[in-house]
């Protein structure tokens, strides 16, 4: 272990007012070019860049630290073990979760997800009870509880959205009935931004004795969170689109479910005693961690959260809100755009369509001005089907972006019509 | 193979090399937007002619004369229709034999590095389509051009 690994982290942490120029220079890769045109990084959504901060931390780990965790008593191992173990204290912080003990590391939100109707859902749920979602669900939120009904019976209850692409409230609550026994539910829709209300969801389904699952993907990068002011049960993110590394997420639950909940694979790391007559398993969080867990990209995580906080999500949020009300304007402006999600409480998160012109050749056209975006159905074809199209071409903003990135893509788009219409 | 037979084929990847990479994207779509010798039909964009695993939809229509197999290929997007287009017209009038020695390498010489690699592994299934729809039983009975 070197002084460089344990390097203070040098961030931005001086009180200045959010300088996206410093910010970019923190990320080699928005210095290429495609096509020989500056790259315009639009797919945040689907996964974000990473600060050379987090770069330089994992490789220093390989290069100076990398051992595996939890076992050896040897020096390597207990220094990357606490290295590896303080980023469950930086996630805690970062969701104001009352404990590091009720941090759950996974490969991802999905994985997350898929353990909760494992583990939570196996054991607690049965024949006929009823799990409501909304139907601006990404299919990670969608399908692991169709798997579940499969096996057990359980039944999936689909809240509607209202015509600005907001969570319709009264039909939510209406949903919650004696029969629902969880509410499975997105924070922040990765095709429409739309922001639900987190704590007046949870709110109405406590009153009912209903837990609540959030999927944060979307909202974790966005915007400040408090799962303790929500009072979420289950709290779910993944490190890859909040500018850490792939293969590492995160699941939040509170103390009392987590304890009530079986293992979810078995294997080292996640028992107590093993015999061949009886199992015994270790406490939560390591209860639902078998095997090598994904340690370098767990530190990895932990460095992007320590660089997004130095930063400040409440100045990130400022930033991106400021993108998204200049990009709607601008978009507006150009005209024959039809705009996906117009909730007031929104992600910088924009899928539109272009009168008269398919998404995939307006997406094509923008990836040729250096413009990466999304195209397709953004892992919710329900959605798309309740929109009534076959899919949209979806621009999700970042940090690091900027209003003259937006003017790119502006541009881009009106020559698109020129050459599609 | 006879290069007579890849007549057409030859003709877009000559053109192609001709161009620079920015010209080949927009000549991509200048075939897209032009109308075909022998029109798509509205009445086969059906599920059935419907290529799946696509970002957008690829309709393929299977004809067969003699021995020959003819392609059309339709889209519902413009640069998609253009390479489509391209697929079909390249790989009409072969037998099924001559459509199996086709590979990945024929696929390249119409991309040449002009669209990203997606797009690339999108062609080569269009191709693998279409040999797999010359191999099929109902290819004895497909629709005899006339």
């Amino acid at each position: 272990m070197t002084q460089a690994m344990n390097a203070a982290f040098v961030g931005h942490n001086d009180g200045a007012p959010y300088d996206v120029d410093r910010v970019r220079a923190d990320f080699p890769i928005l210095g290429e070019t495609v096509y020989g045109k500056p790259l315009v990084y639009f797919d945040n959504g689907a996964s974000a860049q990473k600060p050379r901060q987090v770069i330089d931390a994992m490789s220093n780990v390989f290069e100076h630290g990398y051992t595996n965790v939890h076992r050896g008593a040897h020096y390597l191992s207990q220094q990357l073990t606490d290295r590896y173990e303080n980023v469950r204290g930086t996630v805690a912080r970062f969701l104001n979760a009352p404990s590091p003990e009720q941090i759950v590391f996974t490969r991802n939100a999905t994985e997350a997800i898929n353990l909760v109707a494992a583990s939570y859902g196996r054991s607690h749920l049965h024949a006929g009870d009823e799990i409501v979602v909304s139907v601006m669900e990404h299919h990670a939120n969608i399908v692991p509880w169709q798997l579940l009904g499969e096996e057990k019976g359980t039944v999936l209850k689909v809240a509607p959205l209202d015509a600005d692409g907001a969570l319709d409230m009264e039909a939510f609550a209406a949903l919650l009935g004696p029969k629902t026994k969880l509410v499975a539910i997105t924070h922040c829709s990765n095709v429409l931004g739309s922001v639900t209300p987190a704590a007046e969801i949870a709110r109405l389904a406590h009153d009912k004795g209903i837990p609540v699952l959030f999927d944060c993907s979307q909202a974790a990068v966005h915007m400040p969170v408090d799962v303790q002011a929500i009072d979420a049960d289950f709290y779910v993110f993944t490190g890859h689109k909040l500018y850490g590394p792939n293969a590492i997420g995160v699941l939040y639950g509170k103390a009392e479910l987590l304890a009530a909940m079986p293992p979810y694979q078995g294997g080292g790391d996640m028992i107590a005693r093993v015999s061949f007559e009886k199992t015994t398993y270790q406490e939560p969080p390591y209860r639902f961690e078998a095997g090598t867990p994904p340690i370098v990209e767990t530190i990895g995580l932990g460095v992007a959260i320590d660089y997004v906080q130095t930063l400040g999500m409440g100045a990130i949020a400022a930033h991106e809100k400021e993108l998204r009300r200049y990009a709607t304007e601008r978009l507006a402006e150009l005209g024959g755009i039809r705009l996906y999600g117009t909730a007031p409480e929104k992600a910088a998160i924009l899928s539109f369509v272009q009168d008269g012109i398919h998404p995939m050749d307006t997406a094509m056209w923008l990836d040729r001005a250096g413009v990466a975006v999304r195209v397709g159905q953004h892992c919710a074809e329900p959605l798309m089907d309740r929109l009534g199209i076959d899919g949209a071409v979806r621009a999700s903003l970042g940090l690091y972006n900027t209003k003259a990135e937006i003017d790119i893509m502006i541009d881009a788009l009106r020559t698109a019509r020129a050459k599609f219409t | 193979m006879n290069p007579e037979k890849l007549k057409k084929y030859n003709e877009f990847a000559d053109a192609l090399d001709m161009l620079d990479e920015e010209s080949r994207f927009e000549y991509i779509i200048d075939i897209g937007k032009a109308q075909d010798d022998t029109p798509f039909p509205a009445e086969a964009m059906t599920d059935a002619n419907l290529m799946h695993g696509c970002m957008s939809k690829v309709w393929i229509l299977h004809d067969v004369e003699g021995d020959r197999h003819y392609f059309r290929g339709e889209s519902d997007a413009i640069i998609v229709k253009g390479l489509v287009s391209m697929m079909t017209q390249s790989f009409s009038g072969l037998t099924r034999e001559e459509l199996a020695e086709l590979d990945l390498d024929y696929v390249r010489r119409l991309n040449l590095g002009s669209l990203t690699m997606q797009r690339q592994v999108g062609m080569m299934a269009m191709l693998k389509h279409m040999q797999k729809l010359s191999r099929s039983e109902a290819s004895a009975g497909a629709r005899q051009r006339g």
